[in-house]
């Protein structure tokens, strides 16, 4: 389903390089977690995904089932089935949740050619997804994320992330900053997306996530790259060795 | 050519409209002393501190004809934010009897919840019928003389509204009593290339009354024209009345208007002043707080693309003890239209307790557009609370991302962060016919067709 290459990519403005030859390829069907020390460049990894313009890719190639993403704009990829819960949700005062999870809806219907939905139709296709993910009616009508509590916004990006039924969908740090109950609350939102053709890449400092979340594949990504995978056991051992020994191990073998 | 005085009304090319006949004889000697008064202030120049930013050459540069009456009907649907409304109508700045409620004979009545009435009529009729009730008020709402005004603080001038006053016919003159419950639509219609319209409407809302009332006004588009109305306003002892001032007109159109607000003691004035259409627009919005326990909002959204030049001058004056007021603006300005904005608080030496809060926020959606803007606090009392701030700024990249990373197209994401924007004050609107109706012109504006 994804496949990226050799992708390099660099802060506009500067012109910083941060992803630096990065290579993963996902398969429908599959999850994926990709772990690494802060500031390594998952969360560009996943800005670059989405086509966020603050980031250049000089090099390589996004494939999504086989075609660029990179001249796609963000709305576009979000129409070809991409989809990033943030690591800071934005909030946008003065737009209602609905409202705007209305329009995108709404938006990505129209550009497949399909009948758009009015609010009650799409009050009745969002129901049982405010439940799973245990939103209020309150959370609901307020402003996208304003005012929001750190947990509630992780939830709101995962109620997001039901409601759209994207394909690949690229979870930065979901769960960060999630109490227990949350933490399962959005797992279970997750797992009940889990299906054979749809992929994720779930970002995560955390092997917590993963007893809830089960990868089939986990990655290590350090300045830029992805330097180590393996099955879910890797993460087992970066918990219990930090990412020392990988460095020593990458350093060895460059 | 250049004398000291200038020949104002034949510069506009109007001398004709100087010399028509003008109603009873206090209302002629009215006429004679703003002629006066026009006469002597000419039109200004940006030289004028009041007009740095807004030359008049686009106006003066062409020839203007006296506004004839115009057509009986109209091709295309006349405003209306909402189907229960009682609407008045007035064409070419004359009261329209067959288009304002049809069927309903003049004048226009009606019977609101709690008996309350309404009244609204020709302003012609009403100099001579209700001379009882206008004579103390048309012209008169503004205080004009320093003595009036107090020692410290000038009266404004303001030379449109003279020349108003010189050449208006006709109007509209409404009265509210008690609680009146449907919503009551003032429409202004000009057609007519080359003519020049002076509408003037004489509002009196009663003691102890309730009424929400919009005003709108729209031109065809069927070539440049000039309105330069006169709104006159008194809110009586406890009245509650909240006044969307709505200018949507076609972007050939010239609109240069004064707005005069009295307001008596416990009374509560809540304006809203809507800014979307005109080539030149240009309000002078004035309210005076002529007593105490007084709830004032003088809200204004303006939203200018294209070429436009829209610009609003708001004068509030705190005479009294305990007045509360809030004035928020919130100005979009896109390609290269130019914005202005001078909002000036007085607070007079009695005017003890005054909580006054002004607010004005510019939002830049592209390099070419221009915003100017002033606050002007002037404040002769001590023991009270006024703050003012102003910011500019433009479309933040991140909520657009985020917005547009789930699928929201680009322009229909600017749209509602726009909307969002200018939604601080357009949802302070009551009315939500109103507020829907207004937050649909504004998607139209924006390019985006939200159905
Ligand atoms: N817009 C930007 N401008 C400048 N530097 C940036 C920008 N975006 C990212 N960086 C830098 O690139 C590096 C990678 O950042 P990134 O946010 O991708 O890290 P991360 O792996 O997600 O870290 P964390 O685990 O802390 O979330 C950091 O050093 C960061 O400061
Ligand atoms: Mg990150």
């Amino acid at each position: 389903m994804l496949q990226i290459h050799d992708l390099h990519a660099q802060v506009a403005d500067d012109r910083r390089e941060i992803l630096k030859g990065l290579s993963l390829t996902v398969q429908a069907g599959e999850v994926h977690a990709v772990m690494g020390p802060n500031g390594s460049g998952k969360s560009t990894l996943a800005n670059v995904v989405a086509g966020r313009e603050t980031y250049e890719v000089t090099r390589g190639d996004i494939l999504l089932d086989g075609e660029s993403l990179l001249e796609s704009e963000p709305d576009e990829r979000a129409h070809r089935g991409v989809f990033m819960a943030f690591q800071y949700p934005v909030e946008i005062p003065g737009v209602s949740n609905t409202y705007f999870l209305r329009a995108a809806l709404n938006a990505r219907l129209k550009a497949e050619g399909k009948e758009e939905m009015d609010a009650m139709s799409f009050l009745k296709h969002i129901r049982a997804k405010v439940q799973l993910l245990g939103l209020s009616n309150d959370m609901l009508s307020r402003s996208v994320n304003e005012g929001f509590s750190g947990g509630e916004k992780k939830r709101n990006e995962i109620f997001q992330m039901a409601v759209l039924e994207p394909r690949l969908c690229v979870l930065d740090e979901t769960d960060s900053g999630l109490d227990i109950d949350a933490l399962q609350t959005v797992a279970n939102g997750v797992n009940a997306l889990r299906s054979p053709d749809r992929a994720f890449i779930v970002v995560t400092h955390y092997q917590r996530l993963l007893n809830f979340i089960v990868p089939d594949f986990v990655h290590v990504l350090m300045d830029g790259r992805i330097v180590k995978s393996g099955g879910k056991e890797l993460a087992l051992e970066l918990e219990d060795k930090g990412y020392g020994w990988i460095e020593a191990e990458v350093g060895a073998t460059a | 050519m250049s004398t000291a005085v200038e020949p104002s009304i034949s510069l506009l090319g109007l001398e004709a409209w100087a010399e028509r006949p003008a109603g009873p004889g206090w209302l002629r000697e009215l006429k004679a002393l703003a002629l006066e008064s026009h006469r002597a202030l000419g039109i200004p120049t940006t030289k004028h501190e009041e007009w740095k930013y807004t030359p008049l050459r686009g106006l003066t540069e062409r020839r203007w004809t006296p506004g004839e009456p115009g057509p009986a009907v109209f091709q295309q649907e006349l405003p209306r934010h909402e189907p229960n409304s009682v609407r008045v109508v007035l064409v070419n700045g004359r009261f329209d009897r067959n288009l304002s409620e049809s069927g309903t004979p003049s004048p226009v009545t009606g019977e609101g919840a709690g008996g309350g009435g309404l009244t609204a009529k020709s302003l012609r009729d009403a100099l001579t019928e209700d001379e009882a009730l206008v004579r103390p008020w048309l012209g008169q709402v503004r205080p004009r003389t320093t003595q009036a005004v107090g020692r410290e603080i000038k009266p404004d001038s303001h030379t449109f509204a003279e020349l108003n006053t010189v050449v208006f016919e006709d109007g509209l003159f409404l009265r509210l009593q008690g609680e009146i419950a449907p919503l009551v639509e003032i429409v202004h219609v000009s057609t007519g290339e080359g003519q020049a319209f002076a509408p003037r409407v004489l509002i009196l809302a009663e003691e102890g009354s309730r009424a929400r009332i919009v005003e709108t006004y729209v031109s065809d588009g069927t070539g440049p024209t000039f309105i330069l109305p006169v709104t006159e306003v008194i809110v009586k002892e406890g009245a509650h009345l909240e006044h969307v001032r709505v200018q949507d007109e076609s972007p050939e159109s010239f609109h240069i208007a004064n707005w005069q607000t009295h307001q008596a003691p416990r009374s509560e004035y809540h304006s809203y002043n809507v800014c979307y259409g005109a080539a030149l627009a240009r309000v002078d919005q004035g309210i005076w707080l002529d007593g105490e326990d007084t709830v004032t909002r003088l809200d204004g959204v303006v939203c200018a693309s294209g070429d436009q030049h829209i610009d609003n001058h708001t004068r509030l004056d705190h005479a009294f003890p305990n007045g509360n007021s809030f004035e928020i603006y919130k100005q979009v300005v896109d390609d290269r239209a130019t914005v202005v904005f001078n909002g000036k608080i007085f607070v007079h030496q009695d005017a003890q307790k005054t909580d006054a809060k002004q607010t004005n926020q510019a939002l830049l959606l592209s390099p070419t557009a221009t915003i100017d803007s002033k606050p002007q606090l002037e404040i002769f009392a001590d023991d009270v609370k006024c703050t003012h701030g102003a910011t500019v700024g433009q479309l933040e990249d991140l909520p657009l991302f985020y917005m547009r990373s789930r699928g929201v197209p680009k322009q229909q994401a600017e749209a509602v962060l726009v909307y969002a924007f200018a939604a601080e004050v357009l949802e302070l609107i009551t009315h939500e016919g109103v507020r829907q109706s207004l937050e649909k012109r504004l998607y139209e504006k924006l390019g985006v067709d939200l159905t």
